[in-house]
């Protein structure tokens, strides 16, 4: 079961988004992604979901900047994700939906359109929902978080199928790499030479996508905490370079564009997770196509 | 035309689109890079008494001569830009609810 054909056009599309993802759709430019669900590489629509056998379980893999839901396949498995790993061991089966969308775009605007789909969804798939589980890698995460927030606000009834939450490497107190996309833009943009000006006016073209990976923010008011959604369990995976978890480019670079305290969301007040695993010598791509990831998500969600 | 010739016609419009808009803009900051640049070394001849002089005069040949190249590449890019962008609402217009299957990457 593929989640999805992908073509160098999708790439170069997704690709485009990430870096100038809401300019794109301020233009109308066809290369801004839309949100959509997919299956076995058709687009399912959320208020009429058409899909082969549909169980009662959901499982929703959303994926990070710039990438794609092929992000999930095990190499050299193009039907091989946690989704179908997931089919295998929990009983009953689950129904695997990948989740494309412009990254690029505000992460608050994306979750306010997720959970609204998400509603749609639940309430109109072929057999009742008793199992929502989520899965997001790097901005996914925080997506989910985001679609939480607003979902709870609005009374979303998707929220009560809403079982787990699990967190791939997701920079919820933000990426270095952002952040030093940021600091770098803001030195340059204040030194004397014209020349210099110009390198730090070509990092601020980036999106308000990857703006809010500096921070991790998730909600529309700049800084504003959104707190774990309540009646699900969350998980966190974490990824390191280095074999050794002490190794001092672990604890410069984490995996390679977040830190473990960034993925286990240390800024984010006392969160209670119901498991949280780190994986020495994966790195950031890797932990969403991983055996060991896969096999620590079918523990914790069997 | 089918509905992949179009959404193909459309996904390469979209290419236009950022690639006129690209080269509009990158070649406005090309040249302020250029010409910053530049103005280090002349900067400097204009210091030595030997080569002070001239340097003025060349400064701002040189600094025409960018200025008309890089602006030209830079209006008919930005001119290219603005036909795309007009394509693109005329396309969003008459497509305002396109149908899954119609997706641009489809």
């Amino acid at each position: 079961m593929t989640l999805s054909s992908v073509s160098w056009q999708h790439r170069l599309s997704a690709i485009a988004s990430g870096f100038l993802g809401d300019w794109l759709e301020a233009r109308r430019n066809p290369l801004a992604l839309s949100m959509d669900f997919r299956h076995q590489g058709q687009v399912v629509t959320p208020d009429s979901p058409v899909v082969p056998d549909p169980k009662a379980t959901l499982v929703v893999l959303i994926h990070g900047l710039m990438e794609l839901e092929s992000v999930w396949t095990f190499p050299n498995q193009p039907e091989d994700h946690y989704g179908s790993r997931l089919n295998r061991a929990l009983e009953g089966g689950v129904t695997t939906l990948g989740l494309r969308y412009n990254t690029g775009r505000p992460i608050y605007r994306n979750g306010q359109q997720l959970t609204e789909a998400l509603e749609q969804l639940v309430s109109a798939w072929p057999v009742p929902v008793q199992r929502l589980v989520l899965v997001g890698h790097s901005m996914g995460g925080l997506l989910i978080r985001s679609a939480c927030h607003y979902g709870l606000n609005q009374g979303h009834r998707w929220l009560s199928a809403l079982s787990d939450c699990v967190y791939v490497g997701s920079p919820h107190d933000g990426s270095w790499l952002a952040k030093g996309a940021q600091a770098s833009a803001g030195v340059l943009n204040a030194l004397p030479r014209d020349y210099l000006r110009v390198v730090g006016e070509v990092i601020d073209l980036r999106s308000e996508g990857i703006r809010n990976l500096s921070r991790g923010d998730v909600l529309a008011g700049e800084g504003e905490l959104a707190a774990l959604v309540p009646n699900a369990r969350h998980f966190v995976v974490c990824g390191l370079l280095a074999g050794h978890a002490r190794h001092p480019v672990n604890l410069l670079f984490g995996d390679a564009l977040v830190h473990e305290s960034s993925a286990q969301g240390s800024g984010q007040g006392d969160w209670i997770l119901a498991g949280s695993a780190t994986f020495s010598g994966i790195d950031h791509i890797r932990l969403a196509h991983h055996e060991a990831v896969a096999q620590q998500l079918v523990e914790w969600l069997s | 035309m089918t509905h992949e010739k179009q959404a193909q016609a459309k996904w390469w419009l979209g290419v236009t689109d950022l690639m006129a808009n690209g080269l509009a803009h990158g070649a406005e900051k090309v040249q302020r890079a250029h010409l910053s640049i530049a103005d280090e070394s002349f900067n400097v001849l204009a210091r030595i008494p030997v080569t002070r002089p001239v340097s003025e005069p060349v400064r701002a040949m040189h600094h025409g001569i960018s200025r008309l190249s890089y602006g030209s590449v830079s209006r008919v890019a930005g001119a290219l830009a603005a036909c795309s962008q007009q394509v693109l609402t005329e396309a969003a217009g008459s497509d305002q609810q396109p149908s899954p299957e119609a997706s641009p990457q489809d």
